[in-house]
């Protein structure tokens, strides 16, 4: 089939998308709640904001080490051990300060759960190899999944406004 | 004109001047007025970011803030253009925006986008469920370029300065999505 024939059709396509998708679950509820909380005095920095400042100097080694690479021998189990102490005490801080929030989704005890599992393979796949970056930096990122998530089922978006 | 076609002037008209009821409402403060509004545009508004996110939960944290923040500009809105067309404008730029705030430091620092392979080929498209599908697989700047050119109509000059992009990157962002849907349609 020619280029011109496939551009056709992608435009033939294209003109029957649908203008409108509904999404699966109401969202009004949260857009209320956020205008009405909005016209309330600004809400006070929570306590767990100051782990951001450690979560910071973690991730700044980090970088550091990607950039300037890693010696062989104890130093990337040195930021292996550091990374995880912090993330620990970053998600506890977390968890301690929601726990009477609401959370907005039902299953996200299993998702930080099934993001636990990651970070468990992941570690142990490094203590194989303490030195490979790749790992490293993949769990990094599992941790940064797992913050995203509680600050994400606890705080919606229109807090951040 | 017949009168099938009168009927639909008649009721677009009346559409029109119901909308620009609740409009003028909810400027007053109405918040039942502007959940009438949001019924009327979630679908469109929902519709694009979710092209634009390929992502639900995503799509819907940016619908929602799409409607907050529109509760604050509508102010802005004057009446000269159609108000859907406001509206679109207004839903692209913030989603566009939302998206980029939830791009963590980390995934900037890295642009882990540019390194993701998509492996997942989408199935052989054969209707406009099969291209949504594809759309969604086509990396996040590609896509995004596609969504807003190929779907909502924007020009490359608007996508540009939208995105903080040149004219260039985005013509050849497009280019690329379609060469990507291309090779997955089996057209190569």
């Amino acid at each position: 089939m020619s280029k011109h024939h496939f551009d056709q059709q992608i435009d033939e396509q294209l003109a029957q998308l649908p203008n409108e998708v509904q999404p699966e679950r109401d969202l009004w509820p949260g857009i209320e709640m956020a205008l009405a909380k909005s016209t309330q005095e600004h809400i006070q920095k929570p306590a767990y904001k100051n782990w951001a400042p450690m979560a910071l100097a973690a991730s700044v080694a980090l970088v550091a080490v990607l950039m300037f690479g890693l010696r062989p021998g104890d130093q990337g189990q040195n930021l292996l051990a550091s990374l995880s102490a912090q993330h620990e005490q970053q998600k506890q801080a977390l968890l301690v300060a929601f726990k009477d929030q609401p959370a907005l989704t039902d299953n996200w005890q299993q998702q930080l759960s099934d993001l636990d599992e990651a970070a468990a393979a992941i570690k142990k796949a490094l203590a194989e190899e303490p030195d490979n970056l790749a790992l490293l930096k993949m769990l990094q990122q599992v941790y940064q999944q797992q913050i995203n998530l509680i600050e994400r089922v606890h705080t919606p978006k229109w807090q951040q406004i | 004109m017949n009168q099938q076609s009168n009927v639909v002037v008649a009721a677009s008209r009346f559409s029109d001047q119901a909308e620009s009821r609740i409009i003028e409402a909810v400027k007053a403060g109405d918040m039942q007025a502007y959940e009438q509004l949001y019924q009327r545009h979630v679908g469109r508004v929902y519709a694009l970011c979710l092209r634009l996110t390929a992502d639900r939960a995503l799509a819907e944290d940016a619908t929602q803030e799409v409607f907050i923040q529109l509760w604050r500009k509508l102010d802005n809105y004057a009446g000269q253009s159609k108000f859907s067309t406001w509206l679109h404008s207004v839903a692209s730029n913030v989603a566009i925006s939302y998206m980029r705030k939830q791009k963590s430091w980390w995934q900037r620092m890295f642009d882990i986008e540019d390194v993701e392979l998509k492996d997942e080929r989408p199935a052989q498209p054969g209707h406009q469920r099969d291209l949504e599908l594809a759309m969604q697989q086509l990396p996040e700047k590609a896509r995004i370029v596609f969504v807003l050119h190929g779907v909502e109509g924007y020009r490359h000059e608007d996508i540009a300065e939208m995105l903080g992009i040149a004219t260039g990157t985005s013509k050849a962002q497009y280019h690329r999505a379609k060469q990507l849907l291309r090779e997955w349609m089996g057209h190569e």
